[in-house]
């Protein structure tokens, strides 16, 4: 097999993406969101569980410009989300103040037939409440940087 | 009420993908990227001619579905691969299966259809009923 004529992916794996920020879901913003996706927040004080990526997201330790920033990644050149995991081990809860730890797992530079050269981006995150620390879920986010510079 | 593997969850429709609550989400993700709030950025970069939905957002309408499906559920596990974008004004549906039964877990796959453009969005999920 012959080597790809483009240089490696940064290594980026392993950087730490624990956050210092305490995110709590309020009731407002809750309903605020259940309505904006066409449902009614749940009466159970459960909050909607796309929380999951929201507080990941805004309670890491890097925003999505740093992360793209370390993976020395232009925001404004475009991250694409590829996908996104999850496992829950409780609901999340409105009410409830979270925080975050989590780590970057890999950066692998791909020949893609439709993106040219991009690399692609594993991370993950795990959502602990803030009270106890215990972990109430873990998700694994997948992005797609494409590199531009490097089209043939 | 009872389920079998193969039957269908009913659909969640969002009639039209408002750009309005991509404002909101902006807000709610922390993350003021212009392609969902500018349609003139979107343009710009060859993206499109409307202003395109959050990816979480479009996760977000599969677990209504799943959540209306099996009400009182509480979904364990979810995996989402986004295939395209969801743009302003676009109907969504949001529909799935059922592919496995395990006393009070149930395994679902599922897509996100854009009317007139096909999937965007699949995966899988596991709830607890």
């Amino acid at each position: 097999m012959s080597e790809p004529d483009f240089p490696p992916a940064p290594a980026v794996a392993g950087t730490s993406l624990d956050g210092t920020k305490i995110f709590t879901i309020t009731a407002d913003e809750n309903a605020a969101l259940c309505r904006s996706t066409g449902v009614e927040p749940a009466s159970d004080g459960s909050a909607h569980p796309i929380y999951y990526y929201i507080a990941t997201q805004v309670a890491m330790g890097k925003t999505v410009a740093g992360v793209c920033e370390t993976c020395e990644f232009d925001v404004d050149d475009g991250p694409m989300m590829g996908s996104s995991g999850v496992k829950f081990s409780e609901p999340l809860m409105v009410g409830q103040s979270y925080k975050v730890t989590g780590e970057i797992l890999s950066l692998v530079r791909k020949q893609s037939r439709k993106l040219g050269v991009m690399d692609v981006l594993t991370y993950r995150l795990r959502l602990h409440k803030e009270a106890d620390g215990s972990c109430i879920l873990e998700t694994d986010n997948v992005w797609v940087l494409p590199r531009k510079e490097l089209a043939a | 009420m009872s389920y079998n593997v193969g039957d269908e969850l009913p659909p969640f429709v969002i009639e039209s993908v408002s750009p309005e609550a991509m404002k909101q989400w902006a807000i709610f993700l922390a993350d003021p990227n212009p392609i969902h709030l500018d349609v003139e950025v979107v343009k710009a970069k060859g993206l499109g001619d409307q202003v395109i939905n959050q990816g979480p957002a479009n996760v977000a309408y599969m677990m209504n579905m799943l959540m209306a499906a099996f009400p009182g559920c509480r979904i364990e596990s979810m995996d989402s691969r986004f295939l395209d974008n969801v743009y302003g004004e676009d109907k969504v549906v949001a529909s799935g299966k059922i592919t496995a039964i395990e006393d009070n877990r149930i395994s679902c796959e599922f897509t996100l259809d854009v009317e007139g453009r096909g999937t965007v969005n699949s995966g899988t999920a596991t709830v607890i009923i």
